[in-house]
């Protein structure tokens, strides 16, 4: 089997050969490939060259567009720069207003970092179709409020004003389907949607202004025809009912939640990638421990699985020890 | 239900209104400043720090309550002037070089401030000069670096070292926190004080600060 046979059968349900390998690479393969962050975040090129070649040496299953936070953060009038050795930093385009009628209106298709990763995926998609899954990437609502407002002025809206905590997802969500659209179009089989924030609010808040936004935005990656992966950094334990309910096809899972309280939740259909912890057990641990955790990570979880960390692989891990967390492992019924 | 637990049972609901009132009306029934600092606002966010740490509430919900609490202080402020009642302490705060996260800062912050304890944030990606200078203009007792990125972490060796460089090791205490950061790496670097978590730290910075005072 491919990379792309081995995902696919994963998401359908179906046994595969080996466990599909999905690790999160940025900084790293950034790194790896000789370049840095800055230039993987700013040119789809290097960060198409640079996916490329760990998916090669490692044997990874997928190609990803992941790199920063704020490509729509920029299409929304965000100022972005870039630093050598870390992720973009970039403005808060509604930190010291709520009008929403101030926003630039993202066009993925010209706004230039949005462009940029359709752009990854096209290249991608021109030379690797058929062999790897294509990872295209969206914030998800609460993160891309938060990349507009700031975290701590999003979080008092969320308290104080939720019904314009809610227009702003709302015009997030907006963007973040005109996004995933385009990414599909141009080759994406997945698309990724990242809201780390969101695991620091509380379940009630979540369930009421955020998860009904996930869940639209869900329906209409499925809709273009591609899968929906949730990546919520942090610990989720106390979203998951809301996180059962939201229909995606995969969910990645960090190093504090228990896989199997996960599994309880979302049943047997969606597939669950993780959760070695990415600091002290792939950076900082040893190919054994690395070999025993995925082990664990399996048995936790069950079928369908696909190995990853609990997120990002970070900057100064041995390659020894992606190569350990990437060895094949055979699936089992 | 007496005026201070009202007090404190509203700030735990982040209801800054109802706790500027209630810190007036204990004013006015006559209560200390001083007991209403401590038996009504600090009590409250105790509370809500223990209740943090024991994931019963999240972040916003921490946030409102610090946010009724300086509502509360602004009304008290004067009356504790008045009545010759001084910040414990002082703490120069920041999330070092490189690193944007400042969540668990802000927490850090707002639970010192619960504690009496003033807290001079520099904000996020501080480099080592900035903190050792600050130190210095607010002789402060305390400076307190955050980091939640491996990458980052490291850069608390260079507070260490640059106030060394200054002379201000016997003088001011370094504390070092965030997700990544443990008591072993605290003593690898050379530093004084770790602690896992905002309620945590606050406890541990005035213990210093009050030592240091008698
Ligand atoms: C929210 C978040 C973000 C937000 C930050 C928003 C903000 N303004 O803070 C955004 C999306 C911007 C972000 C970006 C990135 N993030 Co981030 N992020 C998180 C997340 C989900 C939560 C962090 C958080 O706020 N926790 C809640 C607070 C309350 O906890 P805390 O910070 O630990 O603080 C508590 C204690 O540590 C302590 N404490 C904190 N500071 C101090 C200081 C002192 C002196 C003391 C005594 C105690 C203390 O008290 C606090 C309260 O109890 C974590 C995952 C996780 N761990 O949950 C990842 C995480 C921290 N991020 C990570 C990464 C890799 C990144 C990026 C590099 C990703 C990328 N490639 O773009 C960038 C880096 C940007 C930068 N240069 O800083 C990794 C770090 C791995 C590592 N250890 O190196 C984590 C752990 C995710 C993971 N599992 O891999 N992130």
């Amino acid at each position: 089997m491919n990379g792309l046979e081995r995902y696919l059968g994963t998401v359908a349900g179906r046994a595969v050969d080996d466990l599909a390998r999905t690790p999160i690479l940025m900084q790293f393969a950034a790194e790896f490939s000789g370049s840095d962050y800055g230039r993987f975040a700013a040119d789809h090129c290097v960060l198409v060259e640079a996916n490329v070649r760990c998916a090669e040496v490692f044997g990874i299953d997928q190609l990803s567009c992941i790199s920063d936070p704020y490509r729509e953060t920029h299409g929304f009038g965000g100022a972005v720069t870039f630093v050598a050795d870390g992720p973009p930093r970039s403005t808060q385009p509604l930190a010291d207003t709520k009008d929403l009628d101030t926003l630039a209106v993202p066009d993925p298709m010209g706004s230039a970092r949005m462009l940029d990763r359709v752009r990854a995926v096209e290249r991608y998609a021109r030379d690797h179709a058929g062999t790897y899954s294509l990872l295209g990437w969206v914030e998800g609502p609460a993160a891309q409020a938060a990349n507009l407002r700031g975290v701590i002025t999003f979080m008092f809206d969320l308290m104080d004003d939720p019904e314009y905590a809610g227009a702003l997802m709302d015009v997030c969500v907006e963007t973040g389907i005109a996004f995933a659209r385009a990414q599909v179009a141009a080759g994406a089989d997945t698309i990724g949607i990242g809201d780390a924030i969101a695991s620091q609010i509380d379940p009630r808040t979540y369930e009421a202004l955020i998860q009904p936004r996930e869940k639209r935005l869900v329906q209409a990656v499925r809709a273009s025809g591609a899968f929906a992966k949730l990546h919520i950094c942090g610990n989720i334990t106390h979203l998951l009912p809301g996180i059962a309910d939201l229909g995606v096809d995969i969910v990645d899972v960090d190093h504090m939640v228990d896989l199997a309280a996960v599994r309880a939740a979302v049943g047997e259909r969606v597939v669950i990638t993780g959760n070695l912890d990415p600091v002290s057990v792939v950076r900082n641990g040893t190919p054994a421990s690395i070999a025993s955790g995925v082990l664990d990570a399996y048995e936790r979880a069950g079928n369908p699985y696909m190995v990853n960390a609990g997120c990002e692989i970070p900057a100064g891990t041995p390659a020894e020890n992606l190569a350990a967390l990437c060895r094949p492992l055979p699936y089992r019924a | 239900m007496s005026v201070l637990r009202e007090l404190s049972e509203r700030l735990q609901r982040g209801q800054a209104k109802e706790v500027e009132a209630l810190v007036q009306q204990a004013l006015d029934e006559g209560e200390t400043p001083q007991r209403i600092l401590e038996d009504g606002l600090m009590q409250g966010m105790g509370v809500i720090g223990e209740r943090f740490k024991a994931n019963e509430v999240f972040v916003p919900e921490v946030l409102i309550a610090a946010r009724a609490m300086h509502a509360g202080i602004a009304v008290l402020e004067p009356h504790l002037v008045s009545a010759g009642v001084k910040a414990r302490g002082k703490v120069v705060l920041g999330t070092v070089k490189g690193d944007l996260h400042d969540i668990g800062k802000n927490l850090v912050r707002m639970m010192m401030e619960a504690k009496g304890l003033a807290v001079i944030d520099l904000g996020v990606d501080v480099s080592a000069e900035r903190f050792v200078r600050a130190a210095t203009e607010h002789d402060a007792d305390i400076v307190a670096c955050s980091a939640l990125l491996t990458t980052t972490m490291t850069e608390m060796r260079h507070v260490v070292e640059a106030a060394q460089a200054q002379g201000l090791r016997g003088r001011v205490c370094i504390m070092v926190g965030g997700a990544p950061v443990t008591d072993a790496f605290r003593e690898a670097i050379g530093a004084d004080l770790y602690a896992p978590d905002a309620s945590s730290a606050a406890d541990a910075a005035l213990a210093h600060c009050a030592g240091r005072a008698s």
